[in-house]
């Protein structure tokens, strides 16, 4: 019997090359391009407003107000999603349907709920769009991050439905890593902002 | 000697089996094509033509230079434009697309894959280059581009440049990630052949730096349209593109060149390429110093713009840097063609005529850096930007020309393409020369005021030099034309074989043109060369190459 399961094997075909990680690495780079279009726009912020400063002028306007609070809670809402897209990853890593859709569900949750909190902190702006340098800096930086988000629960949705559906689970979920690969770059994206626009001014 | 892969063998049965439904044929399966050959060709062609048109702008704009006041072939203020379409083309529409091309077609066959990474993003990022480049043009014709005075068209101009950096971006993800991760079994990334290696670190640097350019625009764009309009208006926004052309930017688009002379010289030699993995390093430095998005023009609040960083300490160590790692290339190559046998096949020629340029063009680099002899913001700069352009753009024609039977199963007529390419090159430096000389004596940049900039006394010197110039673009652009033709012409009568140049690479193994899925089986690979291996076996053992 045993000698049978050894002839068995020896005359298995080899088992094909481990799937090259095409959509992770692509991902990884085009996530590392979208990230510097928001980071050479943070720095030309940070150069700007070192040149106006150190002028003697003011770099915000008087009647602007960037509030702490919905940058803060911007912030704080993408670090949650950090720990609902690892759950993400687990759960399919684990083949639980059922905690891998409560995770996509409360990530994108969270997305939209981070959208809604900076829309917010626009409107509080008190600026105009064209009122001055530093507001459309402000709108370009920010709405670039949102943009960003978006993409990103688009990338999840579909990455979502195509797990769900039984195409990337166990160790071939190498598509939802991807997803999951994008939100992190987007949420150290979104904290270098948070830092110069939100804390810093 | 080979080694079968069960599932790519799979792949290309499955690939080759008749489709249910009759495939395209004629212009929809050129169209439609996902293939990376296809694409890969269609943006050498449509680059080339591309580039034809932005020789022929430069050349009209230089006559325009060569006699201040008299000759009015645009007027001022179109002789602006037409010299941002020269320049802006040249780059956006010519030498990058070119490169990306030959990647895209060559690569998956250099590192034994059957296909790209992303074959319906590349097709993706074609058609999205050619209708934003073809936009962009169009823009010209309606008072737009950077100088223009339709806000509109500016607009317009604006937004279409952004969308043919996305795509380029686009198709350059697309290879590197071919590079990364399609290698065949055996070929680790040390015994990657130097022109995938050279897309991979240079085209990493790209999808670095084109971004920032891209981010630049949108901010110029939002300015424009819905903002205070200050360091988006037409008069400035040059500043936001124009720093692509400067050093060390400007060198990190001659990467891949260096990658593909790389590929070529060992070949011609009949020697394995001298220290492989040194070359590798180089080329990873030569990208690495060449990431200069930190040196661009600043934006000001009264969008006059600054470039802080220009004539800093940083900026002027890496223009030294930078020539450093060209230098240490083309001596390695001299050496391998002293050690080896050479054959002086054309594309060996061109290689070499490539390298020259481009190391003239980063060594002027060295004297930019100077502040003393202050070249920056002259044309002595422009004369730089020429050199290494014009030298990238020979290096992807020997790249053509040596991997014609796999692009198009033909090689391309010898003497044509040699006439052609020397042409160009001999116009380079006709062009460049004079330009360089004229910024050493004060003439600035032509979007900064050209000839008006230099003392009365020097203006009929600088004239003549100008149209020196002028002539030394237009040979250009009449070699360039002959090797056009020469593509169009082809070589007559049977194929060149699969292996024409007795090839060192993958690509050589199959056959000319590929089939579909490129390779049935593939050699062992247990070095950079793996035919050359095979070839020389008991000869090459004795070798040192590192």
């Amino acid at each position: 019997m045993a000698t049978a399961e050894l002839e068995v094997f020896s005359t298995a075909p080899p088992a094909p090359p481990a799937r090259p990680r095409v959509l992770l690495i692509g991902s990884a780079l085009a996530s590392g391009s979208a990230a510097m279009v928001v980071l050479a726009l943070v720095g030309q912020y940070a150069r700007l407003r070192n040149d106006v400063i150190a002028g003697g002028s003011s770099w915000l306007p008087q009647e602007a107000h960037v509030g702490l609070t919905p940058g803060n809670m911007g912030m704080v809402t993408l670090t949650m999603s950090l720990v609902t897209v690892a759950w993400i990853v687990q759960a399919l890593r684990n083949e639980d349907r059922t905690h891998a859709l409560i995770a996509f569900a409360v990530t994108l949750l969270l997305g939209a709920a981070f959208i809604n909190v900076t829309v917010f902190g626009w409107q509080q702006l008190g600026l105009g769009v064209a009122s001055s340098t530093p507001a459309l800096l402000i709108y370009t930086v920010t709405g670039l991050v949102v943009a960003m988000v978006g993409v990103g629960m688009l990338f999840l949705t579909v990455m979502a439905f195509r797990a769900l559906g039984g195409q990337l689970t166990g160790r071939s979920a190498e598509g939802v890593v991807a997803a999951v690969l994008f939100w992190y770059v987007t949420v150290a994206v979104y904290a270098v902002v948070w830092y110069t626009v939100t804390i810093t001014k | 000697m080979t080694v079968t892969e069960a599932p790519r063998a799979a792949a290309v049965e499955a690939a080759a089996a008749p489709s249910p439904s009759a495939p395209p044929a004629g212009l929809a399966a050129v169209v439609g094509s996902g293939d990376p050959r296809t694409i890969g060709k269609l943006f050498v062609g449509t680059s080339l033509l591309f580039l034809l048109a932005s020789g022929v702008a430069g050349t009209l704009v230089g006559v325009e230079q060569s006699q201040s006041g008299t000759t009015e072939i645009f007027g001022a203020d179109t002789a602006l434009r037409v010299f941002t379409l020269h320049s802006t083309a040249g780059l956006f529409l010519g030498v990058l697309p070119l490169l990306l091309g030959l990647a895209t077609a060559v690569i998956p066959l250099q590192v034994g894959a059957t296909t790209v990474a992303f074959p319906r993003a590349s097709a993706a990022a074609y058609w999205t280059w050619l209708a934003s480049g073809g936009v962009m043009l169009a823009t010209y014709a309606l008072d737009g581009g950077p100088f223009g005075s339709d806000s509109d068209a500016v607009g317009l101009y604006v937004v279409a440049l952004i969308a043919v950096i996305v795509a380029l971006t686009v198709a350059t993800v697309s290879v590197v990630t071919t590079v990364l991760t399609l290698r065949a079994p055996g070929m680790s990334l040390r015994r990657a052949p130097l022109f995938p290696w050279s897309m991979l670190v240079g085209g990493s640097v790209w999808l670095l730096v084109l971004p920032v350019q891209a981010a630049m625009l949108l901010l110029a764009f939002l300015d424009m349209r819905y903002g205070p309009n200050t360091f988006g208006a037409a008069g400035h926004l040059y500043d936001r593109i124009a720093w692509i052309f400067w050093q060390p930017t400007l060198y990190v688009i001659a990467v891949p060149a260096l990658g593909i002379i790389g590929d070529i010289v060992p070949v011609f030699a009949r020697r394995r390429h001298q220290r492989h993995k040194a070359a590798m390093v180089l080329l990873g430095l030569a990208a690495t110093f060449g990431f200069g998005a930190w040196a661009q023009v600043s934006v000001t609040t009264d969008g006059s713009g600054s470039s802080p960083w220009v004539n800093g300490g940083p900026w002027q160590v890496v223009s030294v840097l930078a020539v450093l790692p060209v230098l240490g290339l083309l001596g390695l190559w001299t050496t391998t063609l002293g050690r080896g046998r050479p054959k002086l096949g054309t594309p060996l020629v061109l290689a070499m005529l490539s390298g020259l340029l481009v190391f003239l063009g980063i060594a002027g680099g060295i004297a930019t850096a100077i502040v003393s002899l202050d070249l920056v913001g002259t044309t002595w700069m422009t004369a730089q930007a020429l050199l290494v352009l014009i030298g990238t753009i020979v290096a992807a024609l020997a790249g053509v020309a040596f991997w014609a039977p796999k692009l198009y199963g033909k090689l391309l007529p010898d003497a044509l393409v040699r006439l052609g390419a020397t042409l160009v090159v001999l116009g380079a430096l006709v062009a460049a020369v004079p330009l360089a000389i004229a910024g050493s004596m004060g003439q600035s940049r032509f979007v900064a005021g050209g000839i008006d900039t230099v003392a009365s006394g020097d203006v009929s010197t600088v004239e003549t030099l100008n149209l020196v110039s002028a002539i030394g673009l237009g040979v250009t652009v009449f070699g360039a034309l002959l090797v056009v033709g020469a593509m169009l012409v082809r070589r007559r009568g049977d194929g060149p074989g699969d292996d024409p140049w007795e090839g060192h690479t993958l690509e050589w193994t199959t056959t000319s043109p590929p089939p579909v899925g490129n390779f049935a089986t593939l050699p062992a690979i247990t070095s950079e060369a793996p035919l050359y291996d095979a070839r020389y076996a008991p000869a090459s053992s004795t070798e040192s190459t590192d």
